[in-house]
């Protein structure tokens, strides 16, 4: 899933203040598990701009809305009513549901009230951790299934630093040293040998860095 | 802002640990109330509308959280406390002066009006509510 | 043992003689006279010097500069190379540029993360990591090409060092890791500086059982402590450093203006003891911004 968190609400008000009427759009899919923009965070969103406002003196008109994905037409025209009505949409969902909301209604200015962080999965009640960078080139079966691309802070390919001290990084004590992780899963899985030769320089042109990237499926195009 | 004349408080109660009083509780106040089968459904939305509907200041009435009946109600109630007083602080009204919960097993009315009765003198060093 | 490279460090090596080598941190700025002045410091007294690169990722002159301008003045620098900064496109351009004004030694490491740094908000590079740093500074010296399989017209024919943590984990693989970066192509290896021999010993001794001493030039790290308050800041904030216990202790038994005296006398004992290692080729005297104290180390050594 995606996580994100919710933007500070002074930078909200920020963001939103030429505005008079606006809906809040939330999202009923990665940032409603990661507490940021589902629909419970959209109605604390606009009470608490209600708030703020009237303790400001200001007035302004909100709507609220949650679709299941803003990522997706199907379910982004069901917002287009409410959307027509606004000035301007404040979307608490990830960076591509903002962005898709904004190539459908290229008029409405569509605002983001989240900080969208990383590809990961909630490893414990209230806690999320990033595992995936899309880099486009999966090697998660040589490094049994832990990634370094990720989750060393250095993207070694044949680590680890010498800052790894006690299964930690660096970085953070908090942060497990993810090459100490792959050095003990590869032991337990009996295939050190991955880690026996060299292994080459990544190829980062499958990543961001080899620039925005697009999947085309022409078996999928009718 | 308009002229009041009495503070307005909101009472959000657990029905395990308190019973609504048939009196008025205090004079000088306007309490309303709103009860919950456990304090586990207190949830930021409803704390929040109580002030855009004029409190002053909101108290949330639970059972101690070791005996909460359905186990965790008066653990999630504080975190819920927790998080609404971030938010009014954001907001720029003092989540400490406002928002608060109090764990009791079967309270009386009169632990309840001293509690009230801090609140409000809390209350006079802040603005009123918006 | 290789063919020479042109390196007076790799010379003296192979020559069999416990060579040291010492440490030279550019300035935070554009002035060379910090260098001049620290070089002077370090004519005749050492092998070679390091010339750090960025050192914990604090903005300063860059290495490549900084080794030139000892070049330029007789002296032998071991140019450090992190890959936290430069994608392979940059490093593989500095290397050939590095030799191409004389630079003969080069040492790959990892670089430590920006956050610790002077401007954390930076994007780091990390496009390949220190072993593949090794391989590419071996691959363009001894096959002529570059990366991409492209002919140079000039091999540089660098002298290739690496670092070693002996006191990082996990522990028992560090001498796999130590074997991966002699495969890459290290020559020589400068290792972290050293507090806890016996922890070094052991390391030592498994390298050796390893048949890597032969393979690759070992020279041991050490750093004279000032003061027991340095002993614990190294201790508790710089990653990959163990300080015993009973050697902050030592330090603490002497009034504070008596500690140097008494790091000075550690830091030559540990001498005494590495000049007598099996495996042990050198030592690297890494006196933070105290170059002035190398002479008397190595004096120390030479009686």
């Amino acid at each position: 899933m995606i996580t994100g968190e919710q933007k500070p609400l002074q930078e909200i008000l920020g963001i939103i203040r030429p505005y008079k009427n606006l809906l809040i759009l939330g999202c009923g899919t990665c940032v409603k598990t990661c507490f940021a923009g589902g629909e419970d965070e959209v109605a604390v969103m606009a009470s608490a701009v209600r708030l703020a406002y009237k303790k400001d003196g200001r007035k302004i008109d909100i709507r609220e809305l949650t679709i299941e994905r803003q990522c997706e037409n199907e379910f982004i025209q069901e917002s287009a009513g409410e959307a027509a009505r606004s000035d301007a949409v404040l979307s608490l969902a990830c960076g591509a549901g903002v962005q898709a909301m904004a190539k459908r209604f290229k008029d409405i200015p569509i605002l983001p009230g989240v900080n969208t962080t990383f590809i990961g999965i909630q490893e414990t009640e209230g806690i999320f951790t990033e595992e995936c960078s899309g880099c486009g080139d999966c090697e998660l079966a040589v490094f049994g299934g832990i990634c370094p691309v990720t989750r060393c802070a250095k993207r070694l390919m044949n680590g680890p630093c010498g800052g790894s001290q006690d299964g930690k990084c660096e970085i953070d004590p908090g942060t497990d040293c993810a090459w100490a992780q792959i050095i003990d899963r590869l032991a337990r899985l009996g295939q050190m040998d991955n880690l026996k030769k060299i292994i080459p320089p990544k190829n980062w042109n499958t990543s961001l860095s080899g620039g925005p990237r697009k999947l085309v499926r022409e078996d999928h195009m009718i | 802002m308009a002229e009041k004349n009495s503070p307005e408080i909101t009472i959000f109660y657990c029905i395990n640990s308190f019973k609504q009083p048939e009196e008025p509780l205090l004079e000088g106040c306007n309490i309303k109330y709103i009860k919950m089968p456990c304090s586990s459904m207190t949830k930021d939305v409803y704390l929040l509308r109580a002030f855009e509907a004029g409190a002053d200041a909101v108290l949330v009435l639970a059972c101690p959280e070791e005996n909460c009946r359905y186990a965790e109600g008066g653990k999630r109630a504080r975190k819920r406390i927790q998080w609404v007083r971030a938010i009014l602080d954001q907001i720029g009204m003092d989540g400490q002066k406002r928002l608060f919960i109090y764990n009791t097993a079967a309270a009386g009315e009169k632990a309840v009006k001293g509690i009230i009765k801090d609140i409000l003198s809390g209350l006079k060093h802040i603005k009123e509510s918006p | 043992m290789k063919d020479l490279t042109l390196s007076r460090l790799h010379q003296a090596l192979s020559q069999k003689r416990f060579a040291v080598t010492a440490e030279c941190g550019p300035p935070r700025g554009a002035n060379r006279e910090v260098i001049a002045k620290k070089l002077e410091l370090l004519r005749d007294v050492v092998d070679a010097v390091n010339v750090t690169d960025n050192q914990t990722a604090i903005v300063r002159m860059s290495s490549i500069a900084a080794s030139a301008q000892l070049v330029e003045a007789g002296l032998e620098p071991v140019m450090q190379m992190v890959v936290r900064d430069r994608n392979r496109i940059a490093i593989q351009s500095d290397i050939m540029g590095a030799y191409a004004l004389g630079v003969r030694n080069i040492l790959c490491l990892t670089g430590d993360h920006q956050k610790f740094g002077s401007q954390p908000d930076a994007a780091n590079v990390f496009d390949i990591d220190s072993i593949n740093l090794i391989k590419t500074v071996r691959d363009m010296r001894d096959e002529g090409k570059d990366m991409s399989g492209y002919e140079l017209d000039v091999a540089p024919r660098m002298f290739i060092g690496a670092a070693a943590n002996p006191f990082a984990d996990p522990f028992e693989y560090r001498i796999l890791r130590l074997a991966k970066k002699i495969e890459a192509g290290a020559d020589f290896i400068q290792t972290q500086c050293i507090y806890n021999m016996d922890r070094f010993r052991e390391w030592m001794k498994r390298a050796v059982d390893a048949g890597l001493a032969d393979k690759v030039y070992i020279l041991a790290g050490v750093t004279p402590l000032k003061s027991s308050g340095m002993a614990r800041y190294m201790n508790n904030n710089v990653a990959g450093i163990d300080v015993p216990e009973d050697i902050i202790n030592r330090l603490d038994s002497f009034p504070k203006e008596k500690q140097v005296e008494e790091g000075l006398k550690m830091c030559m004992e540990d001498i005494s003891v590495l000049r007598e290692m099996e495996g042990v080729s050198g030592i690297h005297i890494m006196a933070i911004e105290w170059e002035a104290i190398v002479e008397r180390i190595v004096k120390g050594i030479r009686t």
